[in-house]
């Protein structure tokens, strides 16, 4: 499925640097609809205010932490479709374990590349295609 | 008032606790400290402080609940094993910061640690503010260089044009002279500007010196606090609670990785785990 241009993305994470970078790529890969939140708690405010199509999230945030982010979409009937990508610097393989079973559609460590970015997006845009 | 009786109390149990105590700290306090038997109350230098700290806490305890002192029933002897337990482990504690001479060790790094917030705050206060230059930077040269891309692309064809022969006398001297002034002019401009930004991004790194010099100062703050703390855990911690790991999901970066075999080192560790677990 060919991804539309106009999808909209909220980008959550507690650095201002962080949320930007990951802004610019989305524009680089064409996505120009994007919104930002610095927690959990308000990208939750934000995302049941509704309109967004993908969440790419942070872990380690203030107020609400991005496991419990995806944690309160997959069980919030009308969030629970979203596609929740986790970018994050936590790297040990009980994290990871732990997004996996908790319903994230993909896991990018940081550091990481536009490279891998856009390959784990068109990845979860097959999935959608198929589901 | 019945203080100093107390205190005498309090005194005799220190004692007690403390000859009880000696015997197992181990060998490691013997090249400081005077025999085991010698060490309790008197040896340390400032027990008199100690002293005078357990009076006072005496004192206030006996002025705010006389009754739970005088005739404390059932309850007392639970408390009074309370107590025992934490008189044993302050002085011991005492005892063996002295022994050990970790106590000036901790008081100068307590004295350091306001300074080692102030400089690290300045380090992400530095690296936050080279962040936002660097992506202005990037900003402002996107578009200065897809122009460059987009013009030479417009020229480009509008060339090809004329050379299958689809284009004008009249189209050819006008594209002839919108290229001469789009290489003459457009471009070294716009090539310039982005120099500049070039530069920008350069001297955004500025901040690497500064903070590399902040950083390992602390850095070496930090050594020395651990090899404290390290020494006094080991003297005063249980064995088997030494080995007891501390189990998070929230650990930030492994700036460590080598031998460990619980977390991952790049994407496609990420990727095979998450596989092989069939996700």
């Amino acid at each position: 499925m060919a991804a539309d241009p106009k999808m909209r993305f909220l980008v959550v994470d507690d650095f201002s640097t962080m949320r930007r970078i990951v802004r610019n790529l989305l524009k680089e890969l064409g996505f120009t609809n994007v919104d930002e939140a610095e927690d959990g708690a308000i990208a939750l405010q934000k995302l049941q205010g509704g309109g967004f199509e993908f969440v790419v999230t942070d872990w380690n945030m203030p107020n609400m932490d991005g496991l419990t982010l995806l944690q309160t979409i997959r069980a919030t009937p009308n969030l629970k479709h979203l596609p929740v990508l986790m970018i994050t610097a936590e790297a040990k393989k009980e994290n990871i374990i732990a997004a996996a079973q908790a319903g994230a559609s993909g896991y990018i460590v940081k550091p990481f590349t536009a490279g891998t970015l856009s390959e784990k997006l068109n990845k979860i845009f097959e999935k959608m295609g198929q589901g | 008032m019945n203080a100093s009786n107390d205190s005498a109390d309090l005194e005799a149990l220190f004692d007690s606790i403390a000859s009880d105590y000696a015997p197992a700290v181990p060998a490691a306090a013997a090249p400081v400290a005077p025999p085991v038997q010698a060490a309790p109350v008197t040896a340390v230098g400032d027990s008199d402080d100690l002293q005078a700290l357990f009076d006072s806490v005496a004192a206030e305890t006996q002025a705010s609940v006389p009754e739970t002192c005088a005739e404390g029933g059932d309850d007392w002897p639970k408390q009074e094993a309370v107590f025992n337990r934490i008189g044993h482990m302050a002085r011991a504690l005492h005892d063996t910061l002295g022994q050990l001479g970790y106590d000036k060790v901790l008081e100068k790094t307590m004295a350091v640690l306001p300074d080692a917030k102030d400089r690290l705050a300045y380090v992400a206060n530095l690296t936050e503010q080279a962040a936002c230059r660097v992506l202005n930077a990037t900003d402002i040269a996107g578009p200065l260089v897809d122009d460059i891309e987009n013009s030479s692309r417009a020229l480009g064809e509008r060339w090809d044009k004329v050379f299958a022969n689809q284009a004008s006398t009249e189209e050819f001297k006008l594209l002839a002279a919108e290229t001469r002034a789009f290489l003459k002019e457009q471009l070294p401009q716009k090539t310039q500007a982005t120099h500049g930004q070039l530069t920008e991004i350069m001297m955004a790194q500025d901040f690497q010196d500064l903070t590399g010099q902040v950083i390992k100062k602390i850095v070496s703050l930090a050594q020395e606090l651990e090899s404290g703390l390290m020494g006094l855990l080991i003297e005063v911690l249980p064995e088997t609670k030494r080995t007891e790991e501390v189990a998070s999901l929230m650990n930030g970066p492994v700036v460590n990785a080598e031998g460990r075999t619980d977390v991952v080192v790049n994407q496609e560790q990420v990727d095979d785990l998450l596989d092989s677990l069939g996700f």
